[in-house]
């Protein structure tokens, strides 16, 4: 599932980088940086190996996996899309998170470990943006640069109203749902909300700047992912639902139970004996001990 | 010398005071020896824990929405304009020693608080203790329970966190669909339109002085009613119409409850040490244009929030005033839901007529299938509705479609209660029939015959192993005994008279009865009759 870390594709981007073969799709970003037009100035996006050898071993894998739906051109057929111009990071997102090659046609794709690993991935990239240039490219997201807090409030307007505001995921309507944000990588995340896969909304530099873009993935990673749970079990992050099951399954189940121990006499042999009785033995002491 | 010095005490306290005669009355209280007399107990110590609890948090707590820059340990929010309420909650649950654990205390108290009340309203109504004389005690425990509930959401809405600020969303616009005063209402209680600055510190006194007091005087008005009309009981050896059998309050009950009482802040504290409940940290401030999905009530109020859900978009327009869907769930709906609550002794006394003499001895659920099947219905009603307030984490978590899960919930709420019902009626029928229900088993000897038959018959109790029930004693003269010189010879001297009997004999022990006075004038009237002939004297 985590396949595909931000730190394994830095080398990746940065040497696409010095070559200056980018996608520079996210140059007029108003918070954002030119790629490709210094080293010292941070990239917005991570530049995909273009070698002929790279997109032939793509193509490969793509005629392999996904052009029975796709079409060997990716021009797409009438139970798929077309992918051309849909750019770096659509392809990138939806192959790195196992949600094609499709498994079976649900209302929604479902993410499941990813059939390639990076360097295949990559390849696949490669291909799919070699036929049709354009179209976003992968985000580069420096994770240790973001504001956390202004991540929050990001989050908070821009993400919660689907994924909750935990980021554990819901359903909405029609069989489609928000994923769990859960095991999604720093890139992943960057990837879907430049792109909006599926049901999601698509957020353009326009909309989130790569400055915010970075601070939404930093909270996300840093947060989300491992929320502070200072409190003790964090109960699947679902709220007052589960909440109220342990309140009355453990809370007052327990203490019903502990009724039940402590709320009877005890009946039977073990019960002090009636008065008068002659027998009073280890059981009728036991009986009285309590006084 | 522990005794001698208590005794000491209190006879000191009692020259002075006179506690004796009114002690005595509920120190020889008897409670039934059955755990489900203890379910209302759980909800009074809840009680307490919640007010001790509460008066930790209300020293850190700020009601107040004036907007300050937070600065903490919890970096998301670090440097976030957050109203005061919020960040004064976010520290004291980061900043403040103990306060994390008090606030999740007093939060799981709420939830088994309001919980512990429902178990032990269900077993006052599946034995018919709120029969004749206990109607009114039924009533106050109803106003209980809706006290309870509106405490409980009051207190989830002073954080003003995310998740508490959209159920405040939900109710502004409950007041809003009341036909005609709705406005009226919604802005008198908001102090304005939506959200305003005023609703966390009037929450705020309601949540801490005003119901608090309310309820504590109605516990209050609740026990001294139950000690008046003395406990109902279960038939039992020697247990009748006019007397209570159980245990004495001491010392033998006493120890009991104390002990039940540490149980339940036990549990409540080792819920609060090791599950989380409401990490308002990770839902951040209220901001009126931001939402959450998957946001739902506290438990006590999912049953409405799952009305309010499954309930169909039916816009009514009655003498010129729109009716808007939410006002049928969310205020028709427990309005409706309260008065059948009060009105159910007397709607069971209108088909039965028990009412004609009091009922001490309680009903056992399966001998009267009708009462049982309502009320198990009833339970399954709001089980379902209460579900139905988490659909979509339901449809998420079976990974179903939305939609498919509301359509269930408004085809299984209205049928499944009636199968419930019929099921347990059908039960209840059963059980009657079955001589030995409920009885202790004895040994089966099987035997097989020489042709190969078998033949199965019930043997006599194993010698030691026969049920032995306490024949109930009188209640002894354990407070004050001393006055009928039944001390003990060794304590003469020492004691010189102060002293109760020690011998453990003389200690109220075993099963207890205790008759039921006779509480009703002569000749019928009540107790107007008998002011009548004083004021015509005047």
């Amino acid at each position: 599932m985590r396949s595909r870390s931000p730190w394994s594709l830095l080398p990746v981007g940065l040497v696409g980088f010095v070559a200056a073969v980018g996608i520079t799709f996210f140059a007029d970003g108003p918070g954002g940086a030119v790629a490709a037009s210094s080293q010292t100035t941070t990239p917005t996006t991570i530049a995909v190996d273009t070698s002929p050898s790279n997109i032939a071993s793509g193509r490969t894998l793509f005629i392999e996996n996904c052009s029975s739906c796709h079409g060997t051109n990716a021009e797409g057929s009438a139970r798929a899309p077309s992918l051309l111009g849909l750019g770096a990071a659509t392809i990138d997102f939806w192959v790195s998170t196992g949600r094609m090659p499709l498994a079976y046609p649900t209302a929604q794709a479902a993410e499941k470990p990813p059939l390639f690993d990076a360097k295949q991935t990559q390849a696949i990239v490669a291909y799919v943006t070699h036929l049709h240039p354009g179209g976003p490219g992968i985000p580069y997201v420096d994770v240790a640069a973001g504001d956390v807090s202004e991540g929050q409030i990001l989050f908070s307007l821009n993400c919660a109203g689907c994924h909750t505001i935990t980021g554990a995921g819901d359903a909405l309507a029609s069989g489609y749902y928000a994923p769990s944000l859960y095991p999604a990588t720093a890139t992943q995340i960057a990837e879907a909300m430049r792109t909006g896969p599926g049901n999601m909304p698509r957020f353009s530099p326009t909309q989130l700047t790569p400055a915010q873009l970075t601070d939404i993935v930093a909270y996300v990673h840093k947060y989300i992912q491992h929320p502070v749970d200072i409190g003790g079990l964090g109960l699947g992050a679902v709220g007052p639902v589960a909440e109220g099951f342990v309140a009355l399954a453990i809370g007052v189940g327990l203490l019903m139970a502990l009724a039940y121990w402590i709320g009877d006499r005890a009946v039977g042999p073990d019960a002090a004996p009636p008065k008068g009785d002659e027998g009073h033995g280890v059981t009728g002491a036991a009986g009285h001990a309590g006084h | 010398m522990l005794t001698q010095t208590l005794e000491r005490q209190t006879t000191w306290l009692d020259d002075r005071l006179t506690l004796g005669k009114g002690s005595k009355k509920l120190l020889n209280k008897i409670f039934p020896d059955h755990w489900s007399f203890m379910l209302g107990e759980i909800a009074l110590y809840s009680f307490i824990i919640l007010v001790l609890t509460g008066v930790f948090l209300t020293l850190y707590f700020i009601p107040s929405t004036a907007q300050v820059v937070y600065h903490g340990p919890y970096k998301p929010l670090d440097g976030q304009r957050v109203s005061e309420a919020y960040a004064s909650t976010i520290d004291l649950s980061f900043s403040v020693r103990f306060g994390l654990v008090m606030r999740q205390m007093h939060h799981w108290a709420a939830d088994v608080f309001i919980g512990a009340i429902a178990v032990h309203m269900c077993r006052i109504f599946f034995t018919g203790a709120f029969r004749r004389p206990r109607e009114l005690n039924w009533a106050v425990g109803v106003t209980l329970l809706m006290l309870a509930i509106v405490n409980g959401f009051l207190g989830y809405s002073l954080p003003d966190d995310l998740v508490s600020g959209t159920g405040l969303r939900i109710a502004f616009s409950i007041l809003l669909s009341v036909p005609v005063v709705g406005t009226y209402l919604a802005f008198f209680v908001f102090g304005g339109n939506f959200p305003g600055t005023s609703i966390i510190p009037r929450f705020f006194i309601l949540h801490v002085l005003i119901i608090p007091a309310v309820i504590a005087g109605l516990i209050a008005a609740h026990l001294g009613m139950m000690v008046h009309q003395k406990h109902t009981q279960f038939r039992g050896k020697g247990a009748t119409e006019k007397n209570v059998v159980g245990s004495v309050a001491w010392p033998t009950y006493a120890f009991k409850t104390l002990g039940y009482f540490f149980l339940t802040a036990a549990v409540l504290a080792g819920l609060a040490g090791l599950a989380q409940i409401n990490p308002i940290w990770q839902y951040g401030p209220f901001i009126p244009y931001h939402v959450s999905y998957a946001v739902q009530p506290d438990w006590y109020m999912g049953w409405l929030d799952g009305a309010l859900r499954i309930f169909p978009s039916w816009e009514t327009v009655a003498f010129g005033h729109m009716i808007p869907t939410i006002f049928y769930p969310a205020v028709l709906f427990p309005g409706i839901t309260f008065t059948v609550f009060y009105a159910w002794p007397f709607i069971e006394d209108h088909f039965t007529h028990e009412s004609r003499q009091e009922h001490h001895l309680l009903d056992r659920p399966r001998d009267r299938p009708l009462r049982t099947a309502i009320g198990s219905g009833v339970l399954a009603f709001y089980f379902l509705l209460f579900s139905a307030s988490a659909t979509d984490v339901l449809a998420n978590f079976f990974g179903i479609s939305l939609n498919i899960v509301l359509w269930s919930f408004r085809i299984l709420v209205p049928t499944v209660p009636i199968i419930v019902g019929f099921v347990a009626h059908r039960i209840c029928k059963e059980l009657q029939t079955w001589e030995d229900v409920g009885e202790r088993k004895r040994p089966t000897i099987i035997l097989r015959s020489a042709d190969g038959s078998y033949v199965g018959t019930t043997a006599d109790y194993r010698p030691g192993d026969e049920p032995r029930e306490l024949e109930p004693e009188p209640v002894p003269e354990a407070v004050g005994a001393h006055a009928n010189g039944a001390s003990t010879p060794e304590l003469v001297g020492a004691g010189a008279g102060l002293a109760a009997p020690s011998q453990a004999s003389a200690v109220p022990s075993g099963v207890l009865q205790a008759p039921r006075a006779p509480r009703n004038f002569d000749g019928g009237g009540g107790f107007l009759s008998n002011l009548r002939p004083r004021r015509q004297r005047d």
